[in-house]
């Protein structure tokens, strides 16, 4: 009896753990393989050794990818955290009016990726576009946003900063977790609310703040595959070929899938490399209990 | 810090937040109902002077549209059932789970969540291509069948968790098994999650626009997102058209997250997915 209750929880657990063991695990480590072989897909691979990696560094076009994806990482991740931290305090109060402004909030995160692009292509549209017409109104510049590289850099940082429901949520139940005692015990101290912020509701959500940013870090570039295929096609000078796009065009336009994967490993160690450094820059004491 | 601006100030801003957060969805409604061939607004425009639905019919003679809407819709009707019926099903197992296994399986799920899709998408090809899936719209479902994205099994668990153990003692004394158990006890109690993993299952597979460009090449399987984009090499400065189409796809996803979201992100539903049983 014990025993088969027992069996049909991992019968249970059978279809996830298969399903993501052939589609996730098994795809992600097998490429770290193929990284060093000569592949296009039809041959069989062999084996190169360094090459690829050697022919990456040597890649201008490479190197400007990965350094267009860690400036962009650098710009969106900051401020998507902030903002959905920010916009996680002002609507946290129970009440009436909090419940639309939360799905407010959220819907453009559930738009679809290829009309997103659209909408911002529109948006962003030098002449007739709705930002400018705003801008010219308030008499702020009105830059060429898509059709210069630092601006166009800038338009998708922009674009990300929309999308940041998962983080209000998460920051909102992180919020939720707070024992209101706390902020009691602070108000009988003395403590102001800035230092409460900084004292109680800053400390109890780094475990959560820590998890958002890591997964983050992941999700915002390869978020960005879309509208570079869509709305730049890597363009203006290749300004906006972050990591997805240049992979997609090594793998897909030249199938030179052992030069796809030996980026792939590249970003890995460079993802890797970002959690490490923010892991020992925050300090890991706390004992993660979002799992 | 917000107390000293008072509870109007509060609620001014937050309004005022969300709106800019509409306005993006807005100003793509405005703008498909724009005629075309009209001179483009010199200021900004909140609602066109002639507004006219002629770009959406036009968008139905111009492109099959009938059959992007099939392909789509059976992509959704096969995969949000089969996405939430996985996960559902494996979060209660994790949860229900004894250690050290739990713990091992839960270390596995958030490192799933880690891994970016861009990684899978060269063996994945090779995948879908040893089973002679490429192009066919199973190759876009497939994914269901493994809970559709680790997140949501993640969504299930905690909300399992919650859930008393005394539960299902008490339910397992009585002689149900874990099946009974899951459809009797746990899921009538996991509304909001319920709720909340659909819209995001709906999202996963409807708004999909890198799957379909990686792994659908004949245009008889093209799904929506994708079929859209084929305005933009028709007539790439037509806005109202390119609107149009935007907000054809935009809508259902729109349309379904409205009628759930209260189930999820309303006072008692985040208290809920927060009180600790």
């Amino acid at each position: 009896m014990f025993r088969s209750y027992d069996g049909q929880l991992r019968l249970f657990l059978l279809p996830f753990l298969l399903g993501t063991a052939v589609l996730i695990v098994a795809p992600a480590v097998l490429t770290i393989g193929l990284a060093f072989t000569k592949y296009n897909s039809i041959n069989t691979p062999t084996w190169v050794g360094l090459e690829n990696f050697q022919n990456l560094l040597a890649s201008p076009l490479a190197r400007l990818s990965v350094r267009n994806s860690l400036l962009f990482l650098f710009m969106a991740v900051p401020l998507r955290l902030v903002g959905a931290v920010a916009i996680a305090l002002l609507l946290s109060r129970p009440g009436r009016i909090y419940g639309p402004l939360r799905a407010g909030v959220y819907l453009p995160t559930i738009i679809p990726e290829g009309a997103y692009a659209l909408i911002w292509l529109w948006i962003l549209n030098p002449l007739y576009g709705p930002l400018n017409a705003v801008l010219g109104l308030l008499g702020l510049p009105t830059p060429d946003w898509l059709i210069q590289p630092g601006t166009a850099q800038l338009s998708f940082v922009l674009m990300s900063l929309f999308t940041i429901g998962e983080g209000i949520i998460v920051a909102l139940v992180g919020l939720r977790t707070i024992p209101g005692v706390l902020y009691e015990a602070a108000r009988v101290d003395g403590a102001g609310r800035w230092q409460a912020f900084w004292r109680i509701t800053l400390p109890v959500l780094t475990p959560w703040l820590l998890l958002l940013t890591f997964r983050d870090l992941v999700v915002v570039l390869q978020n960005t595959f879309t509208p570079s295929f869509v709305m730049t096609y890597g363009g203006p000078y290749y300004a906006t070929t972050f990591a997805p796009l240049l992979l997609f065009e090594l793998a897909f336009d030249m199938f030179d899938f052992g030069g796809a994967a030996a980026f792939m490993v590249i970003m890995y160690v460079l993802t890797a490399l970002l959690v490490v450094g923010i892991v020992n820059l925050v300090g890991l004491n706390q004992d993660a209990d979002v799992a | 810090m917000w107390r000293k601006v008072g509870p109007a100030a509060r609620v001014a801003t937050g309004i005022a937040i969300a709106v800019l957060f509409i306005l993006p969805l807005v100003w793509m409604i405005t703008g498909s109902l724009r005629p075309t061939g009209l001179p483009p607004a010199r200021t900004i425009e909140w609602w066109p002077s002639d507004p006219q639905l002629s770009n959406y019919a036009e968008i139905f003679d111009l492109l099959p549209m009938g059959r992007y809407i099939r392909n789509s819709l059976f992509v959704v009707v096969v995969a949000v059932p089969a996405t939430l019926f996985t996960a559902a099903l494996a979060g209660f197992g994790l949860s229900q789970l004894r250690q050290p296994w739990q713990q091992r399986l839960l270390i596995y799920t958030v490192i799933l969540l880690m891994i970016p899709a861009p990684a899978v998408w060269l063996f994945r090809y090779q995948i879908l291509s040893w089973l002679g899936l490429l192009s066919s719209l199973w190759a876009l479902i497939l994914p269901a069948f493994a809970a559709g994205s680790p997140l949501l099994v993640l969504l299930f668990y905690w909300t399992f968790r919650r859930t008393p153990a005394s539960f299902f003692e008490a339910a397992r004394v009585e002689g149900a098994d874990a099946w009974t158990s899951w459809r009797r006890i746990a899921m009538p109690m996991a509304r909001p999650t319920t709720a909340a993993v659909i819209v995001l299952a709906f999202a996963l597979f409807w708004n999909d626009f890198t799957n379909p460009v990686l792994y659908l090449y004949r245009p008889d399987t093209y799904t929506l997102p994708v079929g859209i984009q084929i305005l933009k090499q028709v007539d790439s400065t037509n806005w109202p058209l390119l609107l149009a189409g935007a907000t054809l796809i935009t809508l259902p996803m729109v349309f379904l997250f409205l009628v759930l979201q209260r189930q999820f992100l309303h006072d008692d539903a985040l208290s809920e997915l927060l009180d600790r049983g």
